[in-house]
């Protein structure tokens, strides 16, 4: 299993998740992973796990959405892993809550963590990429930046806006080699999809039974997703930008 | 990938171009591999080319009889077909103005009526073996417009609703996914084509280049895989970037 053999991966999100997930897998990869998020402890962790089966690891303390942080990030990945080949943007945080009930504080907090992250990523790293030739993107959407959900309108719309840009930062960097996507995962089984029970005051077994309700009757694993990233990650897919890729068991396809 | 040694593989469309490149990168992953195509000297030029093939096919796949005597035996010499890569198709490049309504015939026939005619034979068997990947060529031709091939565009859409509608109908058993390519360029393609024509089509793609029939075996090879086990029911795009923008990226 070799195929992020010398590449450097930069991972938003990734004390937990679909970024852990993806952490571990591309370490598996061969690649040397940053990992980058606002969970000290869950972070650490991971790089520490990861060392611990031989791969190479770093943990980076800090907020996507503030520029001091995302510059540190970019800057030790590159300093101490020696260049930046891949950046995940997979950082990304959920409200359950229509437009009516949406306090002014939580729409800040879920624009700036799901979008303005991105951008404030993509904007440190896009410079480093060029300098070296080239590199690949790959931010973390959403089926819900396809289609509407409902109890999820800030979420919805930072995560539709990050496939438009997604396709926006693929037109402005294919000429320096930088190719630019992002996955539309479904339901996932993840920390943040069993906070969305209690933010709906479901009972977990009805929330998760509900979640499994797609054409392929199960939620997405981490590691599924993880896959379409590593995908998105290889040479296998140098043809590829601009695209957002769907793996939601079925479900905008009805 | 994850999951391809020893599956059985049927590619309509196989014995040239994308379909080609799809067989030689399956038999890399160890598959069990056959050709499905109507022109039976390329088939007999890929069978010199890729003699690991199982064996190679020679069938309309516009005509549901010969379909299914293909079919039939693709199933014989695979033990079964976990795989159908659904590729065959023609296009004719002429005004809409001017598209007969034989040359319309001719075109829906191979890249409608025969995809749904190779998909339904298939999806039937591995429905009944319990598992199974289909996988269609449609087109950004499909998603977006595109001069000088109406006919062959509004086919492509039908196949992502094809593979829409089949993806909800045959879940959780078999995937049904479909892959859009922007400009590909096979030995046909190139023969098409000046150096200044490349040039020109390249420069309004954001990758710069054309697709290598390489890069669209290597989606099929994903999306075939284990790897894409939750895909379902979607259409890839792998055009470059190309259609990110509008008017196909000028």
């Amino acid at each position: 299993m070799s195929a992020l053999r010398g590449k450097v991966a930069l991972i938003t999100g990734a004390a937990s998740g679909i970024g852990r997930a993806t952490a571990f897998l591309f370490a598996r990869e061969g690649a040397a992973v940053a990992l980058f998020d606002v969970d000290g402890t869950g972070g650490r962790a991971v790089a520490e796990a990861i060392e611990a089966e031989k791969g190479r690891a770093l943990f980076v303390h800090g907020d996507v959405t503030r520029d001091a942080d995302v510059r540190r990030a970019v800057e030790e990945t590159t300093g101490r892993l020696g260049g930046l080949h891949i950046l995940f943007n997979n950082a990304g945080i959920i409200r359950r809550t229509t437009v009516a009930d949406t306090t002014e504080e939580d729409w800040d907090r879920v624009i700036a963590v799901n979008l303005k992250g991105v951008f404030l990523m993509s904007r440190h790293a896009v410079p480093v990429m060029a300098r070296a030739g080239g590199g690949i993107i790959i931010n973390t959407a959403s089926v819900w930046g396809l289609v509407g959900g409902m109890r999820a309108a800030a979420y919805c719309a930072s995560k539709g806006a990050v496939v438009l840009l997604t396709k926006a930062m693929a037109l402005d960097h294919g000429a320096q080699n930088i190719r630019v996507n992002c996955i539309c995962p479904g339901d996932t089984d993840t920390p943040m999809l069993r906070q969305e029970a209690g933010m709906l005051g479901e009972p977990m077994d009805r929330h998760m039974a509900q979640a499994a309700d797609v054409p392929l009757r199960r939620v997405a694993r981490p590691e599924d997703i993880a896959q379409a990233a590593l995908y998105l990650a290889s040479e296998s897919s140098s043809y590829i930008s601009g695209a957002p890729l769907i793996i939601d068991g079925g479900f905008v396809a009805g | 990938m994850r999951g391809l040694a020893g599956k059985g593989v049927l590619i309509t469309g196989g014995a040239s171009g994308i379909g080609a490149a799809t067989a030689s990168r399956f038999l890399e992953e160890e598959a069990k591999v056959c050709v499905l195509d109507r022109d039976a000297r390329a088939n007999a030029s890929i069978s010199k080319k890729l003699p690991a093939l199982t064996g190679t096919l020679t069938a309309d796949v516009g005509d549901l009889k010969e379909v299914r005597a293909a079919f039939a035996e693709a199933v014989r010499l695979l033990g079964r077909v976990d795989v159908l890569i659904n590729n065959a198709g023609i296009s004719i490049r002429h005004p809409f103005l001017d598209i007969t309504s034989e040359e319309w015939d001719r075109v829906v026939n191979v890249d409608l009526t025969g995809v749904f005619y190779v998909a339904q034979t298939a999806a039937r068997h591995m429905v009944e073996s319990g598992s199974g990947v289909i996988l269609q060529t449609a087109s950004t031709n499909g998603i977006v417009g595109h001069r000088l091939y109406a006919d062959y565009n509004a086919c492509k859409a039908g196949v992502i609703e094809l593979t829409k509608s089949m993806a909800l109908e045959l879940a959780p058993k078999v995937r049904v996914n479909a892959i859009a390519p922007g400009y590909v360029l096979t030995p046909m393609q190139r023969a098409e084509y000046t150096d200044a024509m490349l040039e020109e089509v390249n420069r309004k793609i954001p990758l710069g280049r054309h697709a290598a029939p390489e890069d669209i075996a290597a989606l099929f090879a994903f999306l075939a895989s284990d790897d894409a086990s939750y895909i379902t029911g979607q259409v890839i795009v792998i055009d470059g970037g190309e259609t990110a923008g509008g008017l196909a990226s000028r």
